[in-house]
């Protein structure tokens, strides 16, 4: 295996936090914000994390697969989840200590409860609007109420972050920069 | 599989003397310290199976609100405010607003500063994402949904007909229930009824096709006394025949068919989905309605001879404090149990895993697993350390509680015990409780020159402790109100099972507080008495059992070094 190359492209208008630990080839889209003490390893490919995304302390983001690991936009990462799977869609939330496994494809609007364990043996891609619930991780299908005002919310949480992360954290810039 | 120890509570028991610790049953009178209550007045221990428990006040566990009991009948026990639980994963469920109407692109529109949702309302569960615009619940305002959600309730079919029933019955139960009471109180002065808890017996005791009829001679009177009424009931005629009705609940040919074409599992309601419903709930999982929240209830405990009050909460569904609050652990000292050996062979563990971690760690475990655990025929100290929460100093004595042989094990005790106990037998001193031990390490000194030979005897050897096994039996160790006092146990070749003994354990404290504010520090039970005469010793005693652990039988031991 070929030694990991770092390669940071971050966005101007993306908020990374100096205390995070990246590596491998990343790009962090336009008003994404990283917390401190959250993990990035692109160990076999690349991490394409689209905009809007909030990562949140102790999340640990991995790609283990040779292609590209997409993440949409507007994804929650709470903390300490842990997330592998290598296509991410839009309007993702991952609660705190959940952690998803390298076989699961998450499109969008899904919710991954705190603490639950999506490690299916086989790939599967979790439909549009799964919740993931519960010690026993069962599944059921949201109906999609309240979408558009949980979006307005996550806007609005990551307006905040923007403003106030700055203020108490040193940032990171892209290599470009 | 640490070593513990249980106080006895003698409710259950005629005699004063605890069972012996090996009889299974045995379990039942024993408690944990802090179960358990003490009465002032009777001078005794209660626990949670003597005690009367009286409630105190219906609270909501969602909102804190405090219900009155008056409407918490009316409103069937359940939170009459805006209180549900999510009838999928039994969260609790928020009120929130629609959507506005999408254009379709959210990823264009800008940060909206503020989006007021618009009016159905709906409950939501944050944690599983159900909301009740799926069952066909929405509301025009916010608030009050409890009540909105009630008429439904009330106007179920089931619903409907008990309502009936119990007006049906109302003459009877009220007849019956102050015959009952009558009853009782005539035959046992210290069982107080209310009429609820009267109709609730007599409906217990009612005939059951099929079921033996519980009829203790107490009862039998009042048996027959409700036969007598039974016959002045007209017959109940039921609002719909349940076999004709529509109500779509309670299993039949549609439940069945529902089954036989189950495509997910997900489309039956669980079992724990339904059982928290009031009525027989459809097996539909798309039929779940929300619930309101079950109200909890606050209860005070009195002392069922004196009828004194143990523990009463505040009234206040916030407040977790006691107005009052006589808790054993306040009068009893506090007891500890400990096995040196196995401490320290845990340390060892600890020790060695922190130093070499890989290579040591298996041969360390079974090292430690057989260092810790009770080999049969050989000797074991133990340590029984004792906490004075009363603001004197007392004197323990120690006992061991005779075994006493139950008729049916004739066989056993033909055999030799399989251990046997030696306690310190001389009284030990333990400081008084105080709020605050700036001064504990002078403390030790001063108990030094108070003691007598024997507790010399025993600092002198608290020395060799550590290290060695020694067979202490006294004072190991003094500091604040805490003494440790050392015993041994002897276990025979042959022995098994848990080491499990019934400790007696008495006693004396100075109720010497010529005014009574203190008295409930020091437990004495009769107020005029102790003020009379100044300095007083008092004894109280009580049983504990002490189980030290399980036996390793002697051939696993032999064997484990092999390995």
């Amino acid at each position: 295996m070929p030694p990991i190359r770092d390669k940071f492209t971050i966005h101007s208008k993306a908020v990374v936090c100096q205390d995070v630990e990246l590596k491998g080839d990343i790009t962090i889209g336009a008003g994404t914000i990283v917390h401190p003490k959250a993990t990035i390893f692109a160990i076999a490919g690349p991490i394409v994390i689209g905009s809007g995304c909030i990562i949140e302390e102790g999340a640990i983001i991995v790609n283990r697969r040779k292609e590209v690991m997409r993440i949409g936009d507007d994804n929650l990462f709470e903390i300490g989840c842990r997330v592998e799977s290598p296509s991410i869609g839009s309007f993702n939330t991952v609660s705190a200590r959940a952690r998803v496994h390298h076989t699961v494809r998450i499109s969008s609007h899904c919710v991954i409860g705190a603490a639950c364990l999506v490690v299916p043996v086989d790939d599967e891609i979790l439909d549009e609007y799964t919740v993931i619930y519960g010690p026993a991780a069962e599944r059921r299908v949201w109906s999609g109420r309240g979408r558009v005002q949980e979006a307005d919310l996550r806007r609005k949480h990551a307006e905040y972050l923007r403003e106030m992360l700055p203020k108490f954290n040193r940032l990171r810039r892209g290599d470009g920069a | 599989m640490t070593p513990s120890i249980e106080y006895y509570c003698p409710c259950l028991a005629a005699s004063p003397h605890p069972p012996p610790p090996h009889l299974p049953s045995s379990t039942y009178s024993f408690h944990p310290l802090h179960n358990l209550f003490f009465c002032e007045e009777c001078d005794a221990v209660r626990c949670n199976r003597c005690v009367m428990v009286e409630v105190s006040g219906y609270y909501c566990p969602n909102c804190l609100f405090e219900v009155p009991s008056a409407s918490v009948r009316a409103e069937k026990n359940r939170c009459a405010r805006n209180c549900f639980h999510c009838p999928n994963c039994r969260n609790t469920l928020t009120v929130v607003p629609s959507d506005p109407p999408d254009d379709g692109d959210a990823r264009m529109s800008p940060i909206v500063s503020s989006t007021l949702g618009e009016p159905p309302f709906f409950l939501y569960c944050n944690h599983c994402r159900w909301d009740s615009a799926e069952v066909g619940i929405t509301f025009e305002k916010p608030t009050g949904l409890a009540a909105q959600l009630q008429k439904f309730e009330d106007s179920a079919p089931e619903s409907l007909e008990f309502e009936r029933l119990k007006e049906h019955f109302e003459p009877f139960l009220r007849a019956s229930s102050s015959s009952s009471s009558a009853l009782h109180s005539a035959a046992a002065h210290h069982v107080h009824t209310n009429p609820i808890t009267a109709a609730a017996s007599s409906a217990l005791a009612r005939d059951i096709p099929g079921v033996g009829k519980y009829n203790p001679l107490s009862r039998s009177r009042a048996g027959r006394d409700k036969h007598a009424h039974k016959n002045d009931i007209p017959d109940y005629k039921s609002r719909v025949e349940v076999a004709s009705a529509g109500i779509n609940a309670g299993g039949g040919e549609a439940d069945v068919d529902f089954m036989c074409r189950l495509e997910t599992m997900s489309e039956v309601a669980a079992l724990e989905q339904r059982w928290v419903s009031s009525w027989v709930a459809s097996l539909h999982s798309s039929d779940l309605k929300p619930l309101r929240i079950p109200l909890q209830s606050k209860k005070s405990k009195r002392c069922p001879s004196c009828r004194h009050i143990l523990i009463k909460p505040e009234q206040k569904a916030q407040s977790v404090r006691y107005k009052i609050k006589l808790v054993a652990a306040n009068y009893l000292p506090a007891i500890s149990v400990s096995l040196p050996h196995a401490q320290a062979a845990v340390e060892m563990m600890k020790r060695s895993t922190a130093l070499n971690k890989s290579a040591a760690a298996t041969t360390v475990d079974e090292h430690g697993a057989s260092a810790g655990a009770l080999l049969a025929g050989k000797t074991y100290s133990f340590h029984l350390a004792f906490t004075n929460p009363l603001y004197d100093p007392i004197q323990v004595r120690l006992k061991k509680a005779q075994m006493m042989q139950a008729p049916g094990a004739d066989g056993d005790k033909t055999r030799r015990p399989p251990f046997q106990v030696n306690l310190p037998s001389s009284p030990f001193p333990v400081a008084a409780f105080a709020e605050a031990w700036e001064y504990e390490d002078d403390e030790e000194v001063m108990f030094g020159l108070e003691e007598d030979e024997g507790d010399l005897d025993g600092m002198g050897r608290q020395q060799r402790d550590g290290r060695s096994k020694t067979r202490t039996l006294g004072v190991v160790e003094k500091r604040a109100n805490v003494t440790v006092v050392g015993g041994e146990v002897i276990l025979t070749k042959e022995a098994r099972g848990r080491v499990k003994f019934n400790m007696l354990v008495s006693y004396t404290y100075r109720s010497d507080d010529p005014d009574g504010a203190e008295e409930n520090v020091t437990g004495t039970p009769s107020r005029s008495h102790a003020s009379s005469k100044a300095p007083e010793l008092k004894n109280f005693s009580f049983y504990t059992v002490v189980d030290l652990g399980l036996i390793v039988p002697r051939e696993e031991s032999r064997i484990d070094p092999d390995i």
